[in-house]
């Protein structure tokens, strides 16, 4: 910030607007709190040129992973390894509404849009934090919501913000204003269906998914016209009976097999391939109900950027009883295996293996396990799991590692190009779990059985694990007690941020995993940090409890 | 993870009117000479669930009876018409004859019956036993013979090195409590594990661990100070996941321990 004499704002607006009212006379201009960055915050139009490469601004955090490919990593590097533990707090924003806050922001030119449990946004200057509009969703009072009133994040296209809603809408919102543009229905909330997730823009189309998995529902990906909400492609993540991998269902299964998409997907534009991952087949616990592989749950689907149509599918966990939803983020990077630079996907995945795949084809190229595992003896050579017997869930309980909750779960992991490493928050648990009858209602949970931890969370370990790609290996781990649920940041800085339920904010050195720099925020965390710079200056925000923190250096400002 | 869920029967009221319509006992099923097969706390969860949608009109939200409710509290452990679980699972799928006692009738299938089960047997505090010993031979041995108050605090009497046990009624069964004063070391809350912390000079400080999180930890050494430590300063540490309390079983006779046990059975939270 230079010291020098600033123009108030104040002062600017009056001389505008007010000379001929005479408005000057009462209010006189008052010496606003100097800043470099004044009048900075207008976002010019967010094209799809600008999503494609928006690696190149790292000013702006521009989607919910940062970047199409979904590396979570930040060019920004003004707060580096040298410099981290001077960081400090610049502002917070309380979020009114007591829920988890799961919410990833994004930043386009000096502007922040936060999303809000339950499903709200708003739209604040990035500097300090001050709201300039707030959206708030109306809500129906029986909502079908398995874990939290929750809202991950928005997109942007245009001026245009689009977010998903708990009520199962997609709803266009003006990203100047806060005013709604086009509100969509997806799916009935009533029937279970429910949405979380930020939506992915790819081209000029919206491409969202759906929760729910925990009701019976049949889970899909859609795509919608951003200009006007209508309805382009939806496909299916349980195939029809018309379809060859129906019958990885038996009898009607299909109709109540679950399989959402609950998390962001990536888009790797040379290829013009979606990817998406999808959650766990239903009844989560009871598999004899759905006996079979129970496609294309658990899995990760490759669709045309276009149309939707599946170019190929890998599934992690055929026919799951464990809740081990393959809700992971899909990294798309480019690595160096055996001599050759490959296209490849990096997978941490919640049934506790670790997967390198081919982005282009889905070839299996190496996996291993990088938490504690108890259910399979390993990987065949096409990736499928080779089950051990007497894992599945019982009427009198069995005890399997990972828990329900899983070796990772939803939580955002990241990637650097500076040291070829992937950054995944993991647990190594344990849990008895049971199998149950249940009968499918419509709009009812549905999960045909349940899991309990035998010991307390103390027991058990948890940790950051940076995890070499072209071998599976890991490389370092960083000890969390007693675990986290947090994703992970990267930046060029050679730093990773991540945070514990313990509420904790920390930043680990990239390469070593050695803590440079924590400060305990007091609440738990369930959301992701996330970097961008207004000015000149870096920022770092992270949400805690129920308030989103904001951190820089000391500097000038 | 669920965490919610609505019931998954008939509703309360069809199942009155097929009844009386019916007028007649279904038939018994095989699963009322059996043991409860569904015991677990998944089970408990889930009979809480049911019975809140099925029973909680006439027994109370908690199973309770009193206020506006009109059936008896189910919480004592002791049934008017059933004295097993068995016979529990009869008077809940078929009702009582003649009363207000309403069954949920014979297409209740077998699982959620026993769950209900499970709900009513998991209310009861008595459900590990009734206590031999005498609770007032036994309070004299706590703050006597078996020195728990040098460790253990009573209403405010006693010390800090130990948990506070003036309801520990409420939350250990009676054989949980049997084993605890002879095998302590079964099932020590990670509250009561102990740190060690290694500093600069050899310095060494033991204490029980208050809290612990991914930098930091907090105990209470022996002379029960207060005191933190950073896990990435100078010290070093240990945990030891293990108790500090002894074992009474070649200290206390059976009998002694019995009184012990009754004692601490009886400390309850007011009704």
């Amino acid at each position: 910030m230079t010291p020098t004499t600033m123009v108030s704002p104040v002062a600017v607006a009056l001389t505008v607007l007010g000379l001929g009212l005479g408005l000057a006379a009462i209010a006189p201009p008052v010496a606003a709190q100097p800043r470099s960055v004044d009048g900075a915050a207008v976002f010019s139009p967010v094209t799809w040129e600008r999503l494609v490469n928006a690696a190149d601004e790292p000013h702006n955090w521009l989607m919910y992973n940062g970047t199409l490919d979904s590396q979570r990593f930040s060019r920004l590097d003004q707060i580096d390894t040298s410099n981290v533990g001077q960081l400090e707090l610049k502002w917070a924003h309380h979020i009114p509404q007591l829920d988890r806050a799961e919410t990833t922001p994004l930043v386009v030119d000096g502007v922040m849009f936060i999303t809000e449990s339950p499903s709200n946004v708003v739209a604040v200057d990035a500097v300090t934090g001050r709201p300039f509009w707030r959206y708030d969703h109306p809500l129906p009072d029986d909502l079908r919501v398995c874990c939290g009133r929750n809202n991950r994040g928005v997109s942007i296209l245009g001026e245009m913000l689009y977010m998903s809603t708990l009520d199962a809408h997609v709803v266009a919102i003006d990203g100047r204003s806060g005013s709604l543009v086009w509100s969509r229905q997806v799916a009935d909330y009533r029937s279970g269906y429910s949405k979380t997730a930020a939506p992915l823009i790819v081209k000029d189309q919206v491409v969202t998914g759906i929760a729910g998995g925990e009701y019976g529902i049949r889970g899909f990906l859609d795509s919608y016209d951003a200009k006007t909400g209508e309805r382009l492609w939806r496909t299916h993540t349980i195939p029809g009976p018309d379809h060859p991998d129906n019958r990885s269902w038996a009898g009607d299964s299909w109709r109540t097999g679950g399989s959402p998409t609950w998390i962001t997907g990536s888009y790797d534009p040379e290829l013009n391939l979606v990817y998406w991952g999808t959650g766990n087949p239903g009844p989560d616990w009871n598999g004899d109900v759905r006996q079979g592989d129970n496609l294309y749950a658990d899995s990760v689907l490759a669709l045309d950027g276009d149309t939707g149509e599946m170019s190929w599918y890998f599934q992690f966990t055929p026919h799951d009883v464990h809740d081990w939803d393959a809700i992971q983020v899909p990294v798309l990077a480019d690595i160096e295996l055996d001599g050759e630079t490959r296209k490849a996907m990096l997978w941490a995945n919640r049934n506790g293996f670790y997967y390198t795949l081919d982005r282009e084809t889905g070839e299996f190229l190496l996996g291993k396990p990088f938490a504690k595992q108890t259910w399979a003896e390993g990987l065949d050579e096409n990736g499928r799991p080779i089950r051990r017997p007497d894992t599945s869930p019982s009427q009198e309980g069995t005890l399997v590692s990972p828990m329900a909750g899983g070796a990772t779960n939803w939580w955002s992991p990241a990637f650097s190009p500076r040291t070829g490493l992937m950054y995944v928050n993991a647990f190594d648990g344990e849990a008895l779990f049971f199998s149950r009858e249940q009968e499918y209602n419509e709009g009812d949970n549905f999960t045909g059985g349940g899991t309990e931890t035998p010991l307390p969370i103390e027991h058990y370990h948890s940790a950051i694990r940076a995890i070499d790609p072209t071998t599976g290996d890991i490389t370092w781990e960083f000890p969390i007690t007693p675990r986290s649920r947090a994703g992970v940041l990267a930046t060029a800085g050679d730093l990773v941020f991540s945070a514990s339920v313990d509420g904790y904010f920390y930043a680990l050195d990239a390469g070593t995993g050695a803590p440079l720099w924590h400060i305990s925020l007091g609440g738990p965390v369930h959301a992701q940090p996330m970097t961008y710079a207004v000015g000149g200056q870096q920022f770092v925000s992270m949400t805690v409890g129920n308030t989103l923190y904001t951190f820089g250096l000391d500097g000038e400002r | 993870m669920p965490t919610t869920g609505n019931n998954v029967f008939t509703p309360w009221a069809t199942v009155a009117l097929l009844t009386a319509l019916l007028g007649a006992a279904p038939t018994l099923s095989s699963a009322q000479d059996a043991e409860n097969p569904y015991t677990s706390r998944i089970d408990v969860r889930t009979g809480r669930r049911l019975f809140q949608a099925q029973c909680s009109t006439c027994h109370g939200l908690n199973a309770a009876g009193g206020n506006e409710s009109t059936g008896p509290d189910l919480t004592t452990g002791r049934f008017r018409h059933a004295d097993s679980d068995a016979g529990l699972f009869r008077v809940i799928r078929d009702g009582v004859r003649s009363t207000s006692m309403l069954g949920l009738g014979a297409d209740a299938d077998d699982q959620s019956v026993w769950q209900l089960v499970t709900y009513l047997r998991s209310l009861d505090v008595t459900a590990g036993g009734t206590p031999t010993g005498s609770a007032a031979a036994g309070r004299q041995l706590f703050a006597g013979k078996g020195a728990c108050t040098s460790c253990h605090m009573v209403h405010g009497q006693g010390k800090r090195l130990g948990p506070d046990l003036s309801q520990v009624g409420d939350r250990r069964a009676l054989g949980d409590l049997q084993t605890d004063l002879v095998q302590p070391d079964t099932e020590v809350s990670p509250r009561w594990w102990t740190m060690k912390a290694s500093g600069p000079g050899g310095q060494i400080v033991e204490g029980l661990r208050m809290d612990e999180d991914t930098f930091t930890f907090r105990i209470m050494d022996s002379d029960e100070q207060l005191r933190a430590f950073s896990k990435y300063g100078d010290w070093t540490y240990e945990r030891l996941q293990r108790s500090t309390m002894p074992s009474y079983a070649e200290t206390l006779t059976e009998d002694e321990r019995n009184d012990l046990a009754a004692y601490l059975f009886s400390l309850r939270s007011e009704p």
